[in-house]
């Protein structure tokens, strides 16, 4: 199995971000149902002072549904958001979706490694005079301040520490697997994401469902299917002591905060309240929780975040 | 230097709830397999120990087992590579099956979704009408290599969350199978398969990658991919998974993107009452929350040049 490895997750490593220019791809669900997503990750480039560059005129990624009708189709409408990266001059395309991510990386390798598949994309991209010439690296925001501003740096900025709120990270699927598209970290012990925490001033919960998959993608196909998925992977973040869960992905957002009480009657009550990854950075790093949105979660963290003195009463 | 086998234990016939044991294994050293030292501390220890094996070669699939939280077989698994710093290894039957003794497990629902797909070859016309063997062309087999290495040892089945909460769901195995015979071109049963391998839940797969974690790397997610696209060109799309692929499909190609009430109400049926109050709590609930995704959704610029994607490659929608 080949692991296509971008830079290692090394823990702590500092690298200055400031004033560096990325492409940025927010995905479908942060500019429609999940905007808190956005706005936060606007807000936290801000702070961390590098620029995001959104590509506007970029399509979906294909989410993972559009191979399952024409497995060409995603990766040629990949191609041409990366060909509108290439043209601005950007190699790097940051994602706040662990679905973008996974499925982007995806394509872009398939385009590289087949040139079948770049001509196939190319010609079609020709038609209307555009052209990818394979620079791109698309990464996660996790990726970026792991790897570009460090853990050690983003230490150095927090002024509201966690308080040891125990927060359980929940990978999900696709910003890990499969490591042959992914790899930039182990898919079976992953540990960015409680990297990330303590270095905030949290306390990361340990549980074996934070790489399983939250359900989104089959939420609609048959009754309780996500909920019950949902209800087993909080149950067991609950009973390893989490007050709150932290997600790179908006998919597993939704699917997390809007499934639990649908899970009650299996698996009791969780009430977790579910952070985006760039509202927890946002919010140590002393930006305003209600300006980051965390007042439009349906499990509302306010108690949770008063208890630990992070959020005014306000928060609720 | 010594280690331990820390091993579930149950008796189907005689426990209620299972037990631990630990045993010592001081004479063999870290470079041999976890089931190695299954077998010395079976035939030294405590010959009561009970598991699955055969071919010690992982190619019988018999020996898959948890190993430390990590389904894989046991007979490909390095002692070294796994030992924990207290020098123990946790051995557990696979989740997703129920335990009938130590490390066996009951293995009838997988093999029972295994043969509802009739899995043999059923050409059209007899071998006896052929005046010498069939033949497929190498590209025609290229598709059927890695799926032909799979050796039913249930690991991707054991690792599916998707079978974790409804055991209903067909599992990775089984749909790859059903791939190796859609895809054969000297099988006549692609409709009927495709038919069979959706009514078993094809589509709650939520590709979630879990199953690539395959022990000989034959990864069924393409496979399952592959077996969905067959089903909806054999016109099996009345369903909310096919439904759903296509509308997301239709909403990418007119505005750009996945336009989410587009997609809710595409998948479960515009006039299908009952459904859309199955779904309305969730929505009810983000709309409370503030978090109403739009009605109508504006095109990202140049949307004609995605369209000309579609079209070029005659890629299929909610018509």
């Amino acid at each position: 199995m080949t692991m296509v490895m971008d830079k290692p997750a090394i823990k702590g490593k500092s690298k200055s971000a400031q004033m560096r220019k990325y492409g940025f791809f927010p995905g479908c669900v942060a500019k429609e149902s999940c905007k808190e997503l956005f706005n936060s990750t606007m807000l936290l480039a801000d702070r961390l002072g590098i620029e995001l560059v959104e590509l506007t005129a970029a399509s979906c990624c294909g989410a993972s549904v559009l191979n399952d009708t024409n497995r060409d189709v995603a990766r040629v409408l990949n191609a041409r958001t990366y060909a509108q990266a290439e043209a601005l001059g950007l190699d790097d395309v940051i994602t706040i979706c662990s679905t973008c991510t996974g499925h982007m990386r995806a394509a872009n390798k398939e385009l590289l490694e087949d040139e079948r598949h770049m001509g196939q994309a190319n010609a079609i991209l020709g038609k209307f005079g555009a052209k990818y010439d394979g620079t791109v690296k698309v990464r996660h925001l996790l990726w970026l301040l792991a790897d570009d501003i460090g853990l050690d740096e983003l230490k150095k900025m927090v002024v509201r520490p966690l308080n040891g709120l125990k927060v359980a990270p929940f990978y999900g699927c696709h910003i890990i697997r499969p490591e042959s598209v992914n790899g930039w970290e182990s898919a079976r012990n992953p540990h960015s994401l409680e990297d990330l925490i303590v270095a905030l001033g949290g306390e990361a919960v340990d549980y074996a469902g934070k790489t399983r998959c939250c359900g989104f993608h089959v939420q609609l196909e048959k009754d309780g299917i996500a909920a019950n998925m949902v209800g087993q992977n909080m149950r067991m973040a609950k009973d390893q002591g989490a007050e709150a869960v932290l997600t790179p992905c908006p998919l597993c957002h939704l699917a997390l905060d809007g499934y639990q009480a649908d899970a009650v009657s299996r698996w009791g009550r969780t009430d977790l309240p579910i952070f985006h990854l760039p509202q927890l950075v946002g919010l140590a790093l002393g930006i305003d929780p209600s300006t980051l949105g965390m007042n439009k979660h349906i499990i509302s963290p306010g108690l949770v975040l008063q208890e630990h003195d992070l959020a005014p009463a306000h928060v609720a | 230097m010594a280690y331990t086998l820390d091993i579930f234990r149950f008796d189907q016939a005689t426990d209620e709830v299972p037990h631990r044991d630990r045993v010592e294994i001081t004479e063999l050293p870290e470079t041999v397999t976890v089931l190695d030292a299954l077998e010395h501390a079976k035939a030294e220890i405590d010959g009561s120990i009970t598991f699955r094996r055969s071919c010690r070669s992982a190619i019988c699939g018999s020996c898959s087992m948890n190993i430390n939280g990590t389904t894989g077989l046991a007979c490909k698994t390095p002692v070294a590579a796994v030992l924990k710093s207290d020098r123990s290894i946790a051995i557990d039957p696979m989740p997703n099956f129920q335990p009938m003794k130590d490390v066996v497990v009951h293995m009838d629902p997988f093999w029972d979704k295994y043969t509802r797909l009739k899995p043999y070859l059923q050409p059209k016309d007899k071998d006896s009408d052929h005046a010498t063997e069939r033949r497929v062309s190498p590209e025609d087999m290229h598709k059927l290599v890695a799926v032909a290495n799979c050796v039913m040892c249930a690991t991707c089945y054991a690792l599916c969350p998707v079978v974790s909460v409804d055991p209903a769901f067909a599992g990775p195995a089984a749909i790859a199978y059903a791939y190796r015979f859609i895809e054969d071109v000297r099988d006549s049963k692609r409709k009927e398969r495709a038919a069979q391998i959706s009514d078993d839940y094809l589509w709650l797969c939520a590709h979630c990658y879990a199953c690539s974690y395959c022990p000989k790397h034959v990864d069924p997610h393409d496979d399952i991919i592959a077996v969905k696209r067959a089903t909806i060109e054999e016109g099996l799309v009345d369903e909310p998974g096919p439904r759903h692929a296509l509308v997301v499909a239709k909403t990418v190609k007119q505005t750009g993107m996945l336009h989410e009430t587009e997609v809710i109400q595409g998948t479960v049926g515009r006039f299908n009452i009952k459904g859309l109050l199955k779904v309305a709590p969730f929505g009810l609930r983000l709309a409370m929350a503030g978090k109403i995704p739009p009605l109508f959704l504006k095109p990202v610029p140049k949307v004609d040049e995605i369209r000309t994607i579609f079209d070029t490659l005659e890629a299929p929608t909610l018509s």
